[in-house]
Parts: structure tokens; C-alpha cells; sequence
């Protein structure tokens, strides 16, 4: 029954067309989909086209782009969710905002942050492995936790003004915020090391087939260990774009950030049954999702109706993921 | 991720979940009575006699009223193997659509209906895109939690509230029986109701056949498509109730209504035995000893004056102590 579903009658020909056109049509949907809201935005009202509208969009790209390179390594390795990056991103802003109210040079703040980011990461890993539970559940409850501690811990920080964590994130670079290029350069490298190195494709490789990773030798554990200690590994690095960019945070201040993280992973193609998508497809569905809340704006539309659209959007890739797919995955 | 081990433990757990009171003493609701009866000691211990006397009880009462008709309707959701995550928001959007109708003058009733029937419109769209188009649950709530709250938003417009005071509204509900809120009572027995529903009738026996084993449940001719679209409908349905009673009970709607509900809701039927990623486990009476359970810890924090916060940890705890219990029990493996 399923090898007949599996080899389909057709002519080798256009079969391989359609595998040449369905490997290239995800970015140029991502794409057409961004320039449309350019266009529209910009003839609606022609001063969208503005290097201030630039700032403002590779400004929201940068923390949101980070935040899910580390989701999506989560996601492409058959993790599901890590619903805990709210709580971990806080946590590693408020270690890096002590460090450098300590006066430590930068290198030590930035160092500080990532390793809070692989803590955290790895204690999720431990119960997630040890005790053999859903990642959903665990990093829910983990997150849950988490933000009561933090809490608890503080009511604001923010990072000392003159320091050189605060200079870094008011720095621009070839005209462009100091804190996109990281971004830019870690999707590349990411994308590239994923897909291009042997650890990168088992990695890939358990979430798309358990079993068949499993005879080939891949350690389970350890796969998945190292994958949610080096997401939060990215959490942390979130983290100092994060503080040091934005005023004073509170441990609720990162939970908007989750849902377009999703979204961003989502629309790139990633999908949550894990093993399918590429990661340099991130670059554009954070781009769009990024582009969004100003076009909004320009539109005249209150930030209440951005909930709306963030909602429908995640709503809408999801369903269109479904319906590739069509299955129920969790 | 199902394995043999799972799947011949859904099989057990059909013919236990068909005596839920025996259930109560040996299978899965065993460990959350435990836990009820453990919770309801320390707030002796702590608090004192005082804990159990008629005014905290009817405190935690009013306060409970809305997690138990929310937990209670969400639970046919997680039955049919599907969670419904945009309930907090969908609470938030009741109250708002419910405050602006009855500033309007309009009747109890009406308001009521309009507001319940746009309640399941929503509940509609996300069973749409979840059974229709196979989407996951869990990011397609969200999305629908995020922009339900959008929506609440727009309605309350920008003063941030819309004050509805309806007497006979705020009567009903704050109606006490022996000094305990009646609607708490109605709580209650809405839950045995439910727990008779699922474990007695064929629509219940049916909706735990969908969410313990989709494949089996289609073979039997049941239409597993039509059961999970109920059963979200279902779950938008209660939200909407809740929303009303929020109204009735501080006669006004927020921005925040409902804030952060769907999380202290699922996280207590966790504990009281149900699983959001697994159909087919779980029973509503375990669930609201769950809600109680929640609902009596957060009572005897704030009793001790400790900041609410540990609340949260000590329910992140039980959480996964929870599952972790309901894996060794041969539930939700991941490996």
C-alpha cells in the first residue's frame, strides 16, 4: 500500500521540474509576498520609502532573527517548540545588564550572556532527555517557572547608559544598526554548517526519521542535548542585541517576541514535524513578518490591530503548513 | 511519536476511565485526590481553621468559577486530541463583546447569544484550519490567541475598559447557597455532568476513541473530523460562558481579561491527569481537582503572604512532576 503511494506513475521529466520548481518556490512566495506589502504600503502612502522605515525594520529583525535561528534548530531536529526563549532571553539580559554594570569589558558580557543561554538550554535538555518528556510541556512549564523566578529576582534593568554594551546597540554599521549585521552573518553561517557539515544532517536527520537516524548509530541524547544547549547558546546572544538596544525591561517584556519567532520559523518553510526546511529561507520570512508592524503603521492602523494581523499571520502559515502536509502533527 | 507501549496503554485507560469513581481510588485520578487531599492539609497547617471556613472557601469559590467552566469545556478539546491554547484570549473577547453589547441596552439573553455564537464563530475558524486543513493545534491557537486579544482590544477601545454594570446580571451570579457562591455549586455539578457525559454516553465514549486512536476510531465509523470540530466549538463555547460570568462578577471588561488563563487552566488539567498532546487520557473530574488543586495552592500563598510568583514555580513543578508521573503510568514517551 504505501510503495504504491510512494512511486508514482509519472514521466521522469516533468517530475523533475517539479522538484526544480517546488525547491525555489517557497523563497520567491516569501518574497513576492514582501514586495507586494512594499509596493502597496508605498503606494498608499509614498514616504514609506524612507531610510527611517529601513531602521525601524532591521531593527525588529535582528532580535527576532537570532531568537529563531535558535527555534529552528529546535524545530529541524524533531524538538517541536522550545517555549521557553521569553524567560531564557530575559534571564541572560539581566545576567549581561550586572556584568556590565560591574564594569566588565564587552567581550566578557557577551560570553556571559551566551553561556546563561546554554544553561538554560541544557537544564531543558536534561529533563527533556533524562526524563523522557515533550519538549513542549517541559519548556512551557520551564518558561512558567522561569519568569516567576525572574520576577521574584527583579522589577527593571536596563543597561548602564555609557557602557559599551549601550554604545553597541546605537552603533550603526555601513548605515545599518550595529545589531543586524550578527544576524545577518549567523543565518548565513548556521545555514550553511547545518546543511553543508556531517553533524549538521543528523542532526537534521533525527527530526525527520527517528528510527532511521537510530540504526545509522546517531546518539538520540546527545543530538538533541547539544541542540537545546546551543538554541539557547543563540537565546543568550539574543539577548545582548535585546538590552542593549531597548530601555528598561521587565521579565514580561520578551513574551510579544515569541509568537513571531514562531511565525518566522514557520513561514521559512520549517516544518514542526521536523526534518524539512532550510534555514536560509529565515532571512525573508523574518524580513516580512519584521516589515509588518511599520506598514501598519503607515496605514494608519493602531497597534491594537497589529495583534490581529501577527495573530492571522501565524494562524495562516501554519494552516498552509497543514495543508503541504495534511496531517495532524501535534 | 506513539509507540506499542502507548498505544496498549490508551487501550487500559479506556476501560478504567468508564468507572471514574473507581478511578478515583486506583488509576490516574488516585495521585491528583492525593494531591488535593495533601494541598487541603498544608492549608491547614499554614493558614489555620480559618482556611475551610465559609468566607475563604467562598473566596476561592468565586475566583475558581471561571477556570472550572473554561477547564471543564477545554477538557473535550484535549479528549479529541486536539488543544485549544486561544481560550485566555477567547475569555477576554467575551467580556469585551459581552460589556459593549450590554452598554447598549441590550437584554441579558440576547447579549448573551450574540456573544456565545461569535464565541464558537472563532472556535469555528480554528477547527477549520486545524481538522479542515490539518494544521498543527498549538501554533494555530496561539496565532488565534494573539489576534483574539487584538480584537479585545479594538473593542475596548482606547479608554482600556468598558464599565457594564447589569443588576440583574451581577444578581444571578452573586448568588450564595449556604454561603458559597452558587454558580461555584453550578461549577461543580456542570463538572459531574461532564465527567457522566464523557464516561457514560456515546458522544463521550466516541470523542475518546478520536483522541486515543484516530485510525482505529475511523475504522469503527466514527467521523473523527466531525467529533474534533465539536469538540473545539465546544471549548470556544465554554471560554464564552466564562467571559459572561467575568462580566456578571466585576461588571466590567479589560484589556487584560483573561490574561494568561489558558496557561493556569491547561497546566491544572495537566496535573489533574489530562495530556495536550495525547486525546484519549484523561477524565474530567481529574480535571477539576486540578483546577482546585491550583486554585487552593495560590489561596494558601497569598493567605501566608508570600508573593503570588511562588505560585507559579510551585504549579511549574507539579507540572512536570505530573507528566513525568503520567509517562512512568506508560503515557507520552519522548524518545
Amino acid at each position: 500500500m504505501r510503495l504504491e503511494h510512494a512511486i508514482k506513475p509519472e514521466s521522469s521529466m516533468s517530475t523533475l521540474l517539479w522538484l526544480r520548481f517546488r525547491a525555489f518556490s517557497a523563497p520567491i512566495f516569501l518574497l513576492t509576498v514582501w514586495l507586494l506589502l512594499i509596493i502597496a504600503t508605498a503606494i498608499y502612502r509614498p514616504d514609506f520609502i524612507s531610510y527611517q522605515t529601513l531602521l525601524a525594520v532591521v531593527f525588529t529583525m535582528s532580535i527576532v532573527g537570532v531568537l529563531a535561528i535558535g527555534q529552528a534548530l529546535v524545530t529541524i531536529s524533531g524538538g517541536f517548540l522550545d517555549l521557553s526563549q521569553p524567560s531564557c532571553l530575559i534571564f541572560a539580559s539581566f545576567v549581561s545588564v550586572k556584568l556590565s554594570e560591574a564594569g566588565m569589558p564587552f567581550i566578557i558580557v557577551i560570553l556571559g550572556a551566551i553561556i546563561t543561554g546554554v544553561i538554560v538550554g541544557a537544564i531543558n535538555a536534561l529533563i527533556i532527555v533524562l526524563a523522557r518528556l515533550n519538549p513542549i510541556i517541559v519548556t512551557l512549564a520551564t518558561n512558567f517557572i522561569g519568569l516567576a523566578v525572574l520576577f521574584l529576582l527583579f522589577r527593571a534593568a536596563e543597561v548602564p547608559i555609557g557602557s559599551e554594551i549601550h554604545t553597541f546597540g546605537r552603533a550603526y554599521f555601513l548605515g545599518l544598526p550595529a545589531t543586524w549585521w550578527p544576524m545577518l552573518i549567523l543565518i548565513f553561517i548556521v545555514g550553511l554548517l547545518i546543511h553543508q557539515t556531517r553533524y549538521g544532517r543528523q542532526t537534521i536527520a533525527v527530526g525527520g526519521n527517528l528510527y532511521a537516524a537510530q540504526t545509522r548509530g546517531i546518539s538520540l541524547k546527545k543530538t538533541r542535548f547539544l541542540i537545546f544547549s546551543i538554541a539557547g547558546g543563540f537565546v543568550g546572544f539574543a539577548a545582548i542585541l535585546f538590552c542593549s538596544a531597548s530601555g528598561p525591561f521587565n521579565s514580561a517584556s520578551a513574551n510579544i517576541l515569541q509568537l513571531n519567532v514562531i511565525a518566522a520559523v514557520i513561514l521559512a518553510g520549517i516544518s514542526l514535524e521536523g526534518g524539512r526546511g532550510h534555514l536560509w529561507m529565515l532571512f525573508l520570512s523574518v524580513g516580512l513578518l519584521s516589515t509588518v508592524p511599520t506598514s501598519l503603521v503607515f496605514f494608519g492602523l493602531s497597534s491594537d490591530a497589529q495583534a490581529i494581523f501577527q495573530g492571522l499571520i501565524l494562524v495562516l502559515a501554519v494552516t498552509f503548513d497543514g495543508y503541504r502536509s495534511r496531517k495532524i502533527t501535534l | 511519536m506513539t509507540n506499542t507501549a502507548a498505544n496498549s496503554d490508551n487501550s487500559k485507560n479506556f476501560i478504567n476511565t468508564d468507572r471514574p469513581w473507581k478511578e478515583m481510588l486506583s488509576g490516574s485520578v488516585a495521585s491528583i485526590t492525593l494531591t488535593f487531599v495533601i494541598v487541603i492539609a498544608l492549608g491547614l497547617i499554614l493558614v489555620g481553621p480559618r482556611f475551610l471556613s465559609f468566607s475563604n472557601v467562598s473566596i476561592m469559590g468565586n475566583y475558581l468559577i471561571i477556570p472550572l467552566v473554561v477547564g471543564a469545556f477545554a477538557g473535550f478539546a484535549l479528549l479529541s486530541g486536539v488543544v485549544d491554547l486561544s481560550i485566555g484570549s477567547m475569555v477576554g473577547f467575551s467580556t469585551a463583546l459581552m460589556a459593549l453589547l450590554l452598554n447598549q441596552d441590550w437584554g441579558i439573553m440576547s447579549a448573551g447569544l450574540v456573544t456565545l455564537v461569535f464565541c464558537m464563530f472563532f472556535g469555528g475558524i480554528n477547527a477549520i484550519c486545524i481538522v479542515g486543513f490539518g494544521a498543527g493545534p498549538i501554533p494555530t491557537t496561539l496565532g488565534m490567541l494573539t489576534a483574539l486579544r487584538g480584537i479585545t482590544w479594538l473593542i475596548c477601545g482606547p479608554s482600556y475598559s468598558i464599565t457594564a454594570f447589569n443588576l440583574k446580571l451581577f444578581t444571578i451570579v452573586n448568588h450564595r447557597f449556604l454561603g458559597i457562591p452558587s454558580f461555584f455549586l453550578v461549577g461543580l455539578l456542570l463538572t459531574l455532568i461532564i465527567t457522566l457525559i464523557v464516561s457514560k454516553s456515546r458522544v463521550g465514549r466516541h470523542i475518546k476513541a478520536v483522541g486515543g486512536d484516530e485510525q482505529a476510531a475511523e475504522r469503527a465509523g466514527i467521523s473523527v473530523k466531525g467529533v474534533r470540530v465539536l469538540a473545539l466549538i465546544l471549548s470556544a463555547l465554554g471560554a464564552g460562558i466564562g467571559g459572561i460570568i467575568m462580566v456578571a462578577q466585576i461588571t466590567s471588561a479589560t484589556r487584560m481579561a483573561g490574561f494568561g488563563l489558558e496557561f493556569e487552566v491547561y497546566a491544572a488539567l495537566m496535573i489533574g491527569g489530562y495530556s495536550i498532546l495525547r486525546g484519549g487520557v484523561g477524565n474530567p473530574l481529574g480535571g477539576a481537582l486540578g483546577i482546585l488543586v491550583v486554585g487552593a495552592l495560590g489561596n494558601v500563598i497569598d493567605l501566608t503572604a508570600s508573593s503570588s510568583y511562588y505560585t507559579n514555580i510551585i504549579v511549574g513543578i507539579l507540572l512536570l512532576s505530573a507528566v513525568y508521573l503520567d509517562r512512568l503510568r506508560g503515557g507520552d514517551s519522548y524518545d
